[in-house]
């Protein structure tokens, strides 16, 4: 799937696919990198190590930092691919240099493929179906 | 997006991390929003100051940014705190939260920006018409590019901070002349008679704009105080960073709503969520202008706050020094003049507020959720009235 890159780095993991968009602030614990957020289709899952897939972020813009502390806390996502971006989480994954691709269908992902990101070509290949 | 040569330098990291994450985060932004280049501003405001509203997250990268030479290149400054610098105690703050605060307040000091801790750092500094800037805090921006005449994108936290780093922002948006023109009309039918009006308007209409931008017509007789009442909720309950208080004629052919004193009525009526007797009594959001200190003040005149309520009037210290003759009246009534905080950006919990009166409409949409309390949203006359023992 061609996409638009918006941070670069080469990576593989595995999906976790929101249909909901995410607030990082509030929403993300970001000492155990769990979504908490109430209304979250994911609330309860840890997001490190995976290539996190959602529509897009809401919220304060305070949720960029949040995205910097998972990182730094090493409980962070590996990967972001959303459907359209939003400042908050482009910001986030800029300042915690996480590889980042949108302008993608996202519904094509399903939790638990293994996908690979290419964040500096905006390519995201699903290497291995679920 | 155009980088000069010496923003591609930057860019690659010659001068540091900090300035190449503010880079990057310009560019990208750029990127995404339709920027062709980067332009210089005159100054940046920055949100994202309350330990309440930003907590831990921000504090590693702050540091990092401090440590790796991050200079502010323009003139800065920040929003509210969660207290008064010297009142810490009285309003019952914890050391914990008075250490983290000062801690983060110190990170953005030694990046040079001026501590104003203020909503309106127009009314300490006020900028230039026509001059480009980089300021998040929604109420200010609103206030800026409707009745300053200068040119901001509602910018986030970080996003303020990285073109106060860089001194420039990319050229989108709210920087674009054709971006700023109004296309929706808004016609008020009754005449506003009640400043709260304003506020409900803001309210009311804020909801149904979407990214409409809003011209006015039927508003005239309006204050200073009134505009920015109307700013900071039209900005509150929707994502408009501009409007226009009067139709001049250029309104041909524009989408048009209508407001009827129904509509603000009922938005008076929802943004009370109780008529209890308040526990507190809340002016200043946004942060109180000298004139609005001044009416307090002689509203007070003669009469005394009763003992069991509070009376808060929030606004910069810049203000409070301007105004120490109508500060000194309302103290010694028993309210209080407080600066660097307000209501909403504060935790009450350990005041034992139950029910808080504001004349604000921004706080009455906020509070219930940001401070879990009871509201009524009333004139500034009648919270005067609500605070008095007479």
């Amino acid at each position: 799937m061609n996409g638009r890159p918006i941070v670069p780095g080469l990576v593989q993991g595995i999906a976790l696919v929101s249909k909901k968009p995410i607030s990082f602030l509030g929403g993300v614990d970001p000492s155990s990198g769990v979504i908490i957020e109430r209304e979250q289709d994911l609330k309860g899952c840890r997001i490190k190590g995976k290539v996190l897939c959602f529509p897009h972020g809401h919220g304060s813009t305070v949720g960029s930092y949040v995205l910097y502390s998972l990182v730094k806390n090493g409980v962070g996502p590996k990967a972001i691919i959303n459907a359209t971006a939003d400042p908050v989480v482009v910001i986030g994954a800029v300042i915690a240099d996480i590889p980042m691709v949108d302008k993608v269908d996202i519904k094509q992902i399903r939790t638990g493929d293994l996908v690979e990101v290419d964040g500096g070509r905006g390519i995201v290949n699903v290497l291995k179906r679920e | 997006m155009y980088l000069t040569s010496e923003e591609e330098r930057i860019y690659d990291g010659e001068l540091g991390w900090a300035y190449q994450v503010s880079m990057r985060i310009l560019t990208r932004l750029g990127e995404l929003f339709g920027a062709t280049r980067l332009i210089p501003i005159a100054s940046a405001h920055i949100s994202g100051v309350s330990y309440k509203t930003i907590g831990d997250a921000p504090m590693s990268f702050l540091e990092e940014i401090l440590n790796s030479g991050g200079k502010v290149k323009v003139s800065s400054t920040v929003n509210p705190a969660v207290f008064d610098l010297n009142r810490a105690k009285e309003m019952a703050i914890s050391a914990e939260v008075i250490e983290k605060q000062m801690q983060i307040i110190d990170l953005y000091s030694n990046m040079g920006v001026n501590p104003t801790l203020t909503c309106t750092p127009y009314y300490s500094s006020k900028p230039t018409s026509g001059s480009h800037l980089a300021w998040s805090e929604s109420s200010a921006v609103i206030y800026a590019n409707s009745i300053l005449g200068t040119w901001t994108n509602r910018e986030g936290g970080p996003s303020a901070l990285a073109a106060a780093l860089i001194g420039k922002t990319p050229n989108y948006g709210m920087h674009q002349p054709e971006d700023r023109r109004p296309n929706v009309l808004v016609e008020v039918e009754p005449k506003l008679k009640k400043e709260i009006e304003f506020g409900a308007l803001g309210i009311y209409v804020g909801r149904m704009l979407g990214d409409r931008i809003p011209i006015f017509s039927g508003i005239d007789g309006y204050t200073e105080t009134n505009l920015k009442q109307l700013g900071a909720a039209l900005a509150s309950s929707g994502m408009t960073s501009i409007f226009y208080p009067d139709s001049k004629g250029e309104v041909k052919g524009l989408e048009k709503i209508t407001i009827e004193k129904k509509d603000l009525r009922n938005t008076i009526e929802e943004l009370s969520t109780s008529s209890d007797p308040p526990d507190l009594v809340f002016i200043g959001c946004p942060h109180c202008s000298l004139k609005e200190i001044k009416r307090v003040a002689t509203t007070l005149k003669g009469r005394k706050v009763s003992e069991d309520v509070k009376l808060w009037v929030c606004t910069s210290r810049h203000m409070r020094a301007k105004a120490e003759r109508y500060v000194e009246m309302i103290e010694s009534a028993g309210g209080r003049v407080l600066c660097d905080t307000c209501v909403v950006v504060t935790w009450l919990d350990n005041l034992r507020v139950g029910t808080l009166i504001t004349n604000s409409a921004k706080t009455a949409y906020y509070a219930p959720t940001f401070n879990r309390v009871k509201t009524v949203f009333k004139s500034m006359n009648q919270c005067i009235d609500a605070a008095c023992e007479d």
